[in-house]
């Protein structure tokens, strides 16, 4: 098990997309994330695990333009992370789906992929949809869906848009094993298709799936590299 | 993987799509909603116009009442203008004026469209509301003021308008750079304080040249035009141009966090919710518990006192924001008690209300303790033990705050005499403020049918009894500061003021002994009170039992 803290590049292999430097969080006195380089390719298939509290959420928030930075910088396909071209590459997948009252999942769907400049016709999701279980409750409202429901409909407005950057937060929190199975399935086509995946997750047993595993414990990097479901438990005790 | 196309307008899809569920929301409103809201607005403006015009009264004002009100009125009208720029600041600086669905921050904000043009749409439409209600507003002041004024009401009406609409338009602007240049919340207050402290001192006459002043002359325009109100309205012009050209700037994770936070604030304030409302609003600004204490209490020394030192820590953990403004509470209600006791009675209102608000704070360990009602249900005294021993720490703390605002008041005129009311109105104004506050912190929302006899009154009983319970805490706190008031009477009729005040505080000290007492046997109280109406409708109790039974 390696503990490097001063890694800052990955091997030799495809251009950097997502790159921290220095990124820090803080709550007045209280910090989320110490400063953190980090540096994910193009392609890549990274795993973040940490226990509760650990800085994963924050990362992620981070990354997707949705938290502020209190010092450093991410860059994400070039840009600044909440930039608008950073934006158009990351798609972010929340562990808390945040959906709208009033529209059906197909609408949801629909409205992501516009604000994403995919023209397409209402039944053009209709695959993304049954892939993902949803199909049957295509017109009804997510407002009135179980937790696992909203769930879905959330990861599948992440699958909706064009991306190069998928960051998922928790993704198998509240999932049915045939939901996550086919989250496993979509992940590794969203993988195949040129994306880079990070999911932030307790669950050991997928970083078998990945390329890297990045741990975190009370906000600081303990661990960037390959490992095993046993490295992780032990890591992180999750 | 779905592709974008390359030359896709992204804000007129987004345009598209808020029409499109604007068509849906107001197809799902039914005519008859809308016209009773229409009622109800109408019967609640009718009210506050009636209490309004009997406030202003209508009789022509006397040659030197004009004098004053020309050469003092832009001065005060600026003190208005004051408090509007004071919640913009504040508003701001916790990422406001708008607040966002939170689905919108999430999905629009997250998307590559041009973030000013997604924001500036609903800015604007809020800015249209606030400016449409500043206008009546205006009108109706302009009315009311007419009646008692020289020239006419048309102008009046008129200036009254442009007044209230160029500040709400400053205050709107003020809030939206405050938000998009991420003015910490320490200075916006510190510019609050500023510019209010100075608008005030302008009103009194200790100093003359407070630049909100300018927008007060607008109000008078009838009266005296003066070209400093054109430049206030260019100045509010700008403002708002600046913040409407750096909206899409805006903070994404305040946005968010406004957007959680402000809809439940809301819901509790109009459930008359204080304890959530408080709480919620140290969530929107951010106001952690520090994770070092201000002083570190020996680990394990609860010793024989566990529910002081357990209110003590909690104290001790106080963010600075939160201590700073028990001060500012304490320095106002201090001034404010140097007002009354120069002759404006009024101002015991407000020294209770700041008093109040405080008190509030000062409880908070008590508050925490309700907050999570299974800990106090698992130690093995009663409940009502537990919350009157925690009261202690919340009379020192307000003991620090009466002390701070009798330091205050002194400092405006030192007195021998001032000094010794002062000592002795600091202990009734501690007392009666944590009186009020732990009144409302128990008393909880108020509640809508609790099935017990309360359900059988009439709407007007019921309706009276809520608003009792609303009004009563804070009036708990005014009385708190009425030795002043007694001090104040006696020395005018050539009496000893201390002696007088100490008698009105050990009244005052006999209705804190009511209230802890009440604190302590509420809960035997409330089960005599069930055990009496049980006895008393039998048939309901039967109701109630087969309810449960049904449900379970």
């Amino acid at each position: 098990m390696r503990r490097d803290k001063r890694r800052k590049t990955a091997p030799a292999g495809p251009p950097p997309i997502l790159v921290t430097r220095g990124a820090a969080k803080s709550y007045g006195d209280l910090v989320a994330l110490a400063p953190l380089d980090l540096s994910i390719r193009a392609g890549e298939r990274v795993a973040l695990v940490g226990h509760n509290g650990s800085g994963k959420s924050t990362f992620l928030g981070m990354a997707a333009g949705l938290l502020e930075l209190s010092d450093g910088s991410i860059e994400v396909a070039g840009a600044p992370a909440g930039a608008s071209a950073a934006r158009a590459s990351v798609s972010f997948i929340p562990d808390n789906p945040v959906l709208y009252d009033d529209l059906s999942v197909r609408e949801h769907l629909a409205y992501v992929a516009a604000l994403h400049g995919v023209d397409a016709a209402v039944d053009a999701f209709d695959d993304l949809l049954d892939r993902i279980g949803l199909l049957h409750r295509a017109d009804d409202l997510p407002a009135r869906f179980s937790r696992g429901l909203r769930q879905k409909t959330s990861i599948a407005l992440g699958l909706v848009r064009p991306l190069d950057v998928l960051l998922v937060d928790e993704p198998f929190v509240g999932l049915d094993a045939p939901g996550r199975q086919a989250l496993l399935e979509l992940l590794d086509q969203t993988h195949r298709d040129g994306a880079t995946v990070v999911v932030a997750t307790h669950d050991p047993l997928y970083v078998e799936r990945v390329d890297r595993c990045v741990a975190l414990r009370d906000g600081e990097l303990i661990h960037d590299g390959p490992a095993t479901p046993d490295d992780v438990l032990r890591l992180v005790g999750a | 993987m779905l592709t974008a196309e390359p030359d896709a307008d992204l804000e007129l899809a987004l345009a598209e799509w808020r029409g499109y569920r604007r068509r849906k929301r107001l197809a799902d409103v039914h005519w008859i909603d809308a016209m009773y809201q229409a009622y109800m607005t109408g019967i609640f403006g009718a009210v506050a116009l009636y209490f309004l015009a009997a406030a202003v009264g209508d009789g022509p004002l006397t040659p030197s009442q004009l004098a004053t009100v020309a050469a003092d009125g832009a001065d005060w009208l600026g003190v208005v203008v004051a408090v509007a720029l004071a919640i913009g600041l504040r508003s701001g600086s916790r990422g406001g004026p708008l607040v966002l669905e939170r689905a919108e921050v999430r999905h629009v904000l997250l998307a590559p469209v041009d973030r000013a043009r997604a924001v500036r749409g609903p800015v604007l439409r809020q800015l249209r509301f606030l400016l449409f209600v500043a206008s009546v507003v205006g009108v109706v002041a302009g009315l009311l003021a007419s009646r008692r004024l020289e020239h006419h009401a048309a102008a009046w009406m008129a200036c009254g308008a442009l007044f209230a609409v160029t500040t709400v338009l400053l205050a709107y602007g003020a809030a939206l750079c405050a938000s998009v240049g991420r003015l910490p919340s320490w200075l916006g207050t510190l510019v609050s304080v500023g510019l209010g402290g100075l608008a005030v001192a302008d009103g009194l006459g200790v100093v003359n040249g407070s630049p909100l002043t300018a927008w007060g002359r607008i109000g008078l325009w009838p009266d005296a035009f003066s070209v400093w109100g054109l430049v206030a309205m260019a100045v509010s012009l700008a403002v708002v141009a600046v913040g409407l050209m750096r909206v899409g700037d805006l903070s994404v994770e305040a946005a968010e966090r406004r957007s959680t936070l402000v809809g439940q604030l809301r819901f509790a304030a109009t459930l008359q919710d204080l304890r959530t409302v408080i709480v919620l609003r140290r969530q929107l600004a951010m106001e952690l518990p520090r994770l070092r204490p201000w002083v570190r209490l020996r680990v394990g020394g609860t010793g024989r006192v566990p529910v002081w030192t357990r209110g003590w820590r909690g104290v001790l953990r106080w963010p600075a924001a939160r201590v700073g403004r028990m001060l500012l509470l304490g320095v106002a209600a201090g001034l404010a008690l140097r007002g009354v006791w120069a002759g404006t009675t009024p101002l015991l209102v407000v020294a209770g209300v700041a008093l109040y608000v405080a008190g509030l704070d000062a409880v908070e360990p008590l508050a925490q303790e309700i907050d999570h009602p299974t800990r106090s249900r698992s130690v093995p005294i009663e409940r009502g033990e537990v919350y009157v021993r925690h009261l202690a720490v919340g009379v020192v703390v307000m003991l620090a705050v009466a002390v701070v605002g009798a330091a205050a008041a002194l400092l405006v005129g030192p007195s021998l005499g001032g000094l010794a009311v002062a000592a002795i109105c600091v202990v009734p104004a501690a007392l009666g403020s944590v009186a009020g506050a732990v009144t409302s912190v128990l008393s909880g929302m108020p509640e809508v049918s609790t099935g017990d006899a309360w359900s059988l009154m009439p709407p007007e009983v019921a309706g009276m009894r809520i608003m009792v319970r609303a009004v009563w805490p804070p009036a708990l706190a005014v009385l708190g500061t009425l030795p002043v008031l007694a001090a104040r009477a006696a020395a005018e009729n050539g009496g000893a003021a201390a002696s007088a005040a100490g008698a009105a505080a050990v009244a005052v000290v006999v209705v804190f002994m009511l209230v802890g007492s009440w604190v302590r046997m509420r809960d035997r109280m409330h089960a005599w009170w069930k055990a009496a109406m049980d006895q008393a409708f039998p048939d309901g109790k039967q109701r109630e039992r087969e309810g449960a039974a049904h449900a379970a």
